[in-house]
């Protein structure tokens, strides 16, 4: 021990300030040694009294007693090494530890491309919100775009590329595998390269595939998607000459009649429209807008209606015709088209409440020009060119937006160009297939030809982030990265360019797929690089973009304040021709002679086309409608239902043209009779352990030949099988035939409703009939100071359930599973309920989001033996999950049946442990605790932010105010609904929504005091009804 | 009627001299078992076998493998527990009660019934602790002083629950001993083998039949019995409070106390007439446990049917008369709901069966008697099923509404508390007199002489 100390050097006294001798102040060698050692030579080591007795000294042998010890311990525990958490050997400059850094990026979920943040925690993407200087979207995306987070860790990614033998797929190299498709490539004569993908909304992609195009001269690109809004934009053409359908000015819209649409449900855009929507029901500005839907199925749109039309999709044209020739009846509208059609009869030949067409009638009359009528993307052409019609004639063009419009960088392709391909691919014309990031085995209507076609084609090659059914018949699958790992830029308004950049490093040996398109147009296997495709977009755009700005600022600066920013804004010319071309005006057949069944196609809520439907959290997002998890199904008004005997969960089997599908029937209140309402996207073949096999395929209902469009055919047939299937719902089966089950949410004081006219007349009205204070035996406590509350409108929220997810990202909320759906037991902390009251032909429905209502008394609280649920100083029901022994007496006792309890470890017992990988570790947000077997949990109005927000405002020396924090509910909101905040601060103004006029407390009468107000919501229907 | 109210009954039939009463009771203690007692002990055993695996696995994966879901957080757990408190209160009751009430038939089946009791709330015991998310960590529910001061709730019930049937367990356990004690010297004094006698001798903590003895032994009893009265009365006034605290409409009412003591006994003597009718035959008993006790006891399950019965009445009463719409729903929905099933069989097993106990002819055949006293059994474990289950399934919130279903695992540990049960009770008959040997003594013919000459006049 003692050499290591002489080797230093003692010239001078270390610390000049003390010293106890003046050997040690003068530097004495000898003096300033002996300070290193404690113990005069002797006593340690060489101390021994009895030199016979031991050869061991006394720190020899506690060394041997410790180590001894030690090593008994380590040999007799069950040591697992248990992943090692290492600490940034250089600390890269950006990160702080503990503190989220956020990136501007675009979503690639669907093609409205949103402006997104990704908020990453020491390096690794946690959380998605929208990006709130994004015009577009506003800081609000939806529930595919939050999910997606779990696309990216999904551990069933491909991980390496893969070739084919037979049926089974091995790993390759990169080099080998682009060597050999560059080879092929480069020696296919005059054989076609198709190129297949979705629509392309990049333009850089776009610039790409030209590039690729001369490279490889004989390629063709086939776009597809299989929800698109053609059928509308080609009507607009015809009706107006040139350009796409435009947007629609919502929030100025007094009256809108939606035609088989489900603008704020599954069509695209629907995080702008819904906000625009709501900016046109504002309880502040007391500004009502009202909604009359037609559809064939209650749709999410629907179920805001305040009135709403049960038509089948094929008697839309003549209900618009009927309209409009009652409109002109009526004077309102001046034109010498005329229509043998009488709208009172048509009404009732279809069943319709003729007091319900009247008020549509009248209000479209008194309201011209702040009306619009909007047509589902799926209607035919004729239904299109009539509603445009109806719409210039009443004046409802100055609704149209003229400050941005949709942008289509190319068109997509139609039917007949893929029967095209697949008649080349047929006669040896094809050399090669290249999937690029689609799957058009799964979503081809069968009956191109298109997967048999391909089954004899060798090169086929796929480039994808999962396995699926194109990857499946082909020759290579290579993996590309998710879209949080890619570059990109994205063009679908005018005015915009969105960027994408990456905020992690590929997890896997995947490459971005421009990249790989770009090594192969150079022919060189060897020029991949990891920045390939970043040096093309960055030249790309500086030969392009940056052209559009002054050339005052760098390239450098405009690249890094577009890539902060996560888009550009630009003026670009958007006047469209607003001159209606009279003569395109020509309908073949208005009355519709189908007597069979239709079937209408619809997209799926949460799964899209397909692309997520490996995304647990999105499968076991309840329907916004029907509450349904993990499945599709066919849905039926009850007089069908009861006309044909069938109940939910028979089977049935739905044939078009030949076509046939067996699919479990579910009996959907407010559907139109004698049609079948089915979602696409379920019944995967190939894709993730989460997917596959779940739901039906229903695309194999698809048809090349329509009978009246791609998604809605007539006179299908269905036929009741023997079987059942049990569809899993979050909520019980609402009886319509139980009158003391009926309208108990309205009884028992759930959801308050009113009337906007009983509003504007008496603007007290709910409170008198509920007031929020009830007498109490005890003196409440105080909160002096910061008291969380949170106040949701009901006027707003649509029920979309995009705050769902966004509540299971942020707190780590896991997948149970289609059997733990069924036993009741899913785990979200946030719920949107569904009521319906009135008649199941012409429902009227009620929506509520629950959660936690943070009482002040809270009935939990006392009933927990171990004082596992406590409340705050501020005012929040607090789960300790460490003292949690797991009773359950807090959920029974809790009236709003809001808590949550962990009967398996759901992370283990959901798909055989699926979600226990490691890759999902890094998903977790690590600001909340990831709960355990045996606990109970529920909505902590994200204490880890208040948490956050309170240690912010105390390092700036200031009191916490309600405006620093945003739940992730709230945060994801597309329309504001949710507002949380101080219940205390008179200034903020969440204070206006607590103490609002038309505020109430669910379930108040308990008196319970909970800090959840909702607004009641305020149906616009006529007064002369109330 | 012709009945002689100058005589008082004999508690004791078949003029039994007291060494015949002390070797009827003590015989099965000095013989081997037969093959009889290891098929009915195997049986058992093998019922407890069968909850002990459910339970192991239970463990391992968790709570899910049970039926209870989202709204409905308490099923056969709480349901089972709440049955096997109820069937313990009849030996306190029986021995405690009746003795401080003076009722001299008591002695013949006080033993078993208190026997019972403390074999029942072991069952029932098991149940708050195994019902758990994390059995593991059921420590937490005793307030013990640590270093994180950490206490408990002590305004939960599920923490007066503890407290209250530890208590009764305790108390019961020591009534019982205590009047083990003159049995255990009379055993002592028998026995000829030299482990039993050192055993016996051990237990019996020195008893010599002196006077003395038995005058400190009267008085303790006397005390215990007092002492063990007011807990017969809140064990399941407690347990009752579980419910009664809540505030979900079908458990927050106040006739809870009084109409789960009612019904703990009416469920507790079904249970113990269920026992005895097979001890006092197999181990011809049938001169002390009469047919007379068995009438009694069955006046009694008439008694209590009638006061369950009430209850059951007056909650839809209240419920109408309340005016709570939630209050009127609960109950509508328990008789015309999806539990309608369980209800009526309810209400048919404890309220409608017994009143055939209104005929003596039916009082005293072993038969009827059997079929009313297991129907009772039946219809009260469903009581506490109807009460738990059916106001849980349909709370306040629609949305919320759901079914439960059993699982075989809930199943599994019904069936091995069943198992617990009698496994206890039938190692206890061959180990211990399942009559108060000295009690019985004490009331037979000519133990207690009269100036009248009771002996002479039987």
């Amino acid at each position: 021990m003692s050499e290591n100390f002489e080797k230093q050097p003692f010239e001078t006294n270390p610390d000049p300030n003390y010293w106890r001798s003046f050997k040690e102040l003068y530097s004495d060698k000898e003096t300033i040694e002996k300070k290193f050692h404690e113990f005069e030579k002797g006593v340690t080591d060489d101390f021994d009294p009895n030199e016979n007795l031991s050869g061991l000294s006394r720190r020899k042998f506690l060394a041997l007693l410790g180590a001894s010890a030690a090593f008994a311990g380590v040999a007799c525990s069950d040591y697992k090494d248990k992943g090692e958490i290492i600490p940034y050997n250089v600390k890269p400059e950006e990160i702080t530890l503990g503190k989220p850094n956020f990136y501007a990026s675009t979503c690639t979920g669907c093609n409205s491309n949103c402006g997104i943040l990704i908020k990453t925690r020491e390096g690794r993407p946690i959380k998605v919100d929208g990006n709130p200087d994004h015009p577009v979207n506003q800081g609000k995306i939806c529930s595919k775009g939050q999910a997606n987070i779990l696309n990216l860790y999904d551990p069933e990614r491909i991980k390496t590329p893969l070739r084919k033998n037979y049926n089974t797929f091995s790993e390759i190299d990169w080099t080998k595998v682009d060597d050999s498709i560059i080879n092929i490539l480069s020696n296919v004569g005059n054989k076609e390269i198709a190129i297949i993908t979705h629509k392309i909304n990049s333009p850089t992609t776009l610039k790409l595939l030209d590039d690729f195009k001369s490279a490889y001269p004989t390629s063709k690109i086939y776009s597809y998607e299989l929800f698109n809004d053609s059928i509308r934009n080609s009507a607009w053409q015809k009706c107006y000459g040139s350009g796409n359908f435009p947007l629609i000015n919502w929030n100025d819209a007094e009256i809108i009649l939606a035609l088989e649409s489900d603008f704020l449900g599954a069509d695209e855009n629907r995080i702008e429209n819904s906000r625009l929507f709501a900016q046109g029901r504002d309880v502040d500005s007391k500004k009502f807008n009202r909604l009359y839907v037609a559809e064939s199925a209650l749709s999410l749109t629907g179920i805001n209606a305040d009135y709403r039309l049960s038509i089948k999709p094929e008697n839309q044209l003549e209900f618009v015709l009927g309209l409009l020739s009652e409109l002109k009846n009526k004077g309102a509208i001046n034109t010498n088209l005329s229509y043998d059609v009488n709208l009172y009869e048509f009404a009732k030949r279809n069943k319709i409440d003729t007091k319900k067409v009247d008020y549509l009638v009248k209000d479209l009359a008194d309201k011209k020009g702040k009306s619009i009528i909007y047509a589902g993307n799926s209607l035919s052409e004729d239904v299109h060119i009539a509603v445009n019609l109806l719409n210039e004639l009443l004046g409802n063009t100055n609704l149209y937006r003229k400050d941005a419009s949709n942008v289509d960088l190319a068109p997509i392709s139609t039917y007949k160009e893929f029967e095209e391909l697949v008649n080349k691919m047929k006669n040896n014309q094809v050399a090669a297939v290249i999937h690029i990031n689609c799957n058009p085995v799964y979503h081809l209507p069968s009956d191109i030809g298109y997967k048999e076609a391909l089954s004899n084609l060798e090169d086929v090659f796929s480039l994808s982030e999962m396995m699926n059914e194109s990857c499946q018949m082909s020759k290579y699958v290579l993996p590309i990265n998710h879209n949080f790992e890619s570059w990109g830029d994205y063009k679908t308004r005018s005015g915009i360019i969105s960027l994408s950049q990456p905020v992690i490093m590929p997890l896997h040996n995947s490459r971005q797929m421009e990249a790989i398109l770009i090594t192969w147009i150079k022919k060189d296997s060897k020029s991949y690089s990891d920045t390939l495709y970043h040096d093309y977009l960055k030249s790309s755009w500086m030969g392009n973009n940056y052209a559009k700005y002054s050339q005052s600022i760098s390239f450098d600066k405009f690249w890094y304040s577009a890539l902060h920013n996560g888009f550009i804004s630009f003026p670009e010319n958007n006047n469209f021709n607003l001159n209606f071309n009279y003569s395109s005006v020509n309908f073949g057949n208005i009355q519709s002679n189908n007597n069979g069944f239709t079937l209408v196609l619809r997209e799926s809520y949460s799964l899209g086309d397909g692309r997520f439907a490996n995304n647990g959290w999105l499968q076991e997002l309840p329907h916004p409608v029907s509450k349904i998890t993990w499945d599709n199904y066919a849905a039926i008004s009850h007089n069908t239902a009861k006309s044909l005997g069938l109940k939910d969960n028979d089977l049935i089997e739905v044939d078009v043209a030949g076509r046939k599908l067996r699919i479990p029937v579910f009996v959907q209140a407010g559907n139109a009779d004698n049609t079948v309402v089915i979602e696409l996207g379920y019944g995967r073949e190939y894709s993730g352990i989460v997917a596959t096999g779940v739901g039906f395929n229903a695309n194999k209902l698809l048809s090349k030949n329509t009978n009246y469009s791609p998604w809605i055919y007539t006179n299908a047939k269905i036929d009741k099988v023997a079987g059942k299937y049990i569809l899993a719902s979050t909520q019980e089966h609402h009886s319509f035939d139980i009158p003391r089950e009926q309208d108990l949410h309205l009884k028992r004081n759930i959801v308050v409703e009113g009337t906007v006219a009983q509003y504007l007349a008496n603007p007290t009205f709910i409170k008198d009939k509920h007031p929020i204070e009830h007498e109490s035996v005890y003196t409440p406590f105080e909160y002096k100071e910061v008291k969380w509350g949170m106040s949701i409108d009901l006027n707003k929220c649509l029920a979309c359930g995009d705050c769902i997810v966004a509540c299971n990202v942020e707190n780590n909320v896991p997948v149970v599973g289609k059997d733990q759906v069924l036993k009741s037991r899913e785990m979200q902390w946030l719920r949107i309920d569904r009521y319906y009251s009135g008649m199941p032909e012409d429902p009227k429905i009620s929506v509520q989001p629950m959660l936690c209502q943070h009482c002040d008394l809270a009935p939990c609280e006392n009933v927990c033996p171990v004082v596992a649920t406590t409340h705050s100083p501020d005012g929040l029901n607090q789960m300790t999950y460490n003292r949690c022994v797991g009773t359950r007496y807090c959920s029974n006792n809790c009236p709003y049946k809001v808590r949550r309890f962990n009967f398996f470890n759901y992370r283990d017992h959901f798909r055989n442990g699926y979600q226990e990988n490691p890759v999902f570790a890094l998903l977790n947000n690590p600001e909340v605790t990831v709960r355990s077997r045996g606990v109970m949990e529920k909505c902590t109005f994200c204490v880890q932010r208040i948490s956050d927000a309170r240690s912010e405002a105390i390092r700036q020396g200031r009191k916490v105010k309600g405006s620093d924090v945003k739940t992730a509910c709230q945060e994801a909101c597309p329309t504001n609904a949710i507002k949380f905040g101080d219940i205390n601060d008179t200034e903020d103004e969440f204070y206006k929504y607590r103490n609002h006029e038309l505020g109430y407390y669910s379930l108040s009468e308990l008196n319970i005091k909970p800090n959840v107000t909702y607004i009641a919501k305020l149906r616009n229907i006529h007064s002369e009804e109330v | 009627m012709n009945i002689d109210y100058s005589q008082e009954a004999p508690a004791v039939a078949g003029r039994l001299t007291l060494a015949e009463i002390e070797e009827l009771v003590a015989k099965p203690l000095d013989s081997r078992p037969d093959k009889k007692y290891f098929i009915a002990l195997s049986i058992s055993g093998g019922a407890l076998m069968i909850g002990a695996v459910c339970l192991a696995i239970s463990f391992y994966y968790g709570l899910g493998l049970w039926g209870n879901n989202q709204p409905i957080g308490w099923a056969f757990d709480i349901v089972n527990f709440v049955f096997w408190v109820g069937i313990g209160h009849a030996g306190t009751l029986i021995s405690a009660i009746l003795f401080l009430l003076r009722q001299k038939w008591r002695t013949g089946i006080a033993r078993f019934a208190e026997a019972m009791t403390i074999f029942a709330v072991i069952c029932a015991g098991i149940f708050p602790a195994i019902h758990t998310g994390r059995p593991w960590l059921d420590g937490y529910l005793l307030p013990y002083p640590n270093q994180h001061h950490l206490w408990v709730n002590f305004t939960s019930p599920l923490l007066w629950d503890v407290f209250a049937v530890s208590t009764y367990f305790t108390v019961s356990l020591v009534f019982w001993y205590i009047g083990l004690i003159p049995d255990f010297a009379t055993l002592r004094d028998r026995t000829s083998s030299k482990i039993k006698k050192t055993i016996y001798s051990l237990f019996s903590l020195g008893w010599r039949h002196s006077s003395r003895h038995w005058q400190h032994y009267e008085k303790a009893y006397m005390l215990l019995a007092g002492f063990a009265t007011p807990l017969v009365l809140s064990v399941h006034t407690i347990v009752s409070f579980d419910f009664a605290v809540s505030i979900l409409p079908g458990w927050h009412t106040t006739i809870f106390p009084p109409y789960f003591v009612a019904g703990a006994i009416f469920s507790g003597f079904a249970m113990v007439v269920t026992v005895l009718v097979f001890v006092r035959k197999i181990f011809n008993l049938e001169n002390i446990i009469t047919m007379d006790h068995l009438d009694k006891m069955n006046k009694v399950i008439l008694a209590t049917g009638m006061m369950v019965g009430y209850a059951y009445g007056m909650e839809f009463f209240i419920a109408w008369y309340s005016g709570v719409q939630a209050e009127q729903f609960v109950f509508v929905n328990r008789a015309f709901g999806p539990y309608a099933w369980a209800y009526w069989i309810m209400v048919s097993c404890n309220v409608i069966f017994p009143q055939l106990f209104w005929v003596r002819k039916f009082r005293r055949s072993i038969p009827v008697m059997m079929v009313i006293v297991i129907l009772v059994n039946v219809g009260m474990w469903f009581e506490r099923f109807v009460i738990t289950v059916t106001s849980l399934h349909r709370d306040f919130l629609p949305s919320s509404w759901a079914y439960y279903t059993p699982t075989l695992y809930d199943f599994g540990i019904l069936i091995g508390s069943f198992g617990l049960f009698f496994t206890l009770v039938i190692l206890f008959t061959k180990s211990l007199p399942v009559v108060s040997i000295s009690e019985v003594k004490a009331v037979a013919e000519g133990a207690q002489p009269s100036h009248h000459g009771g002996v002479a006049n039987a």
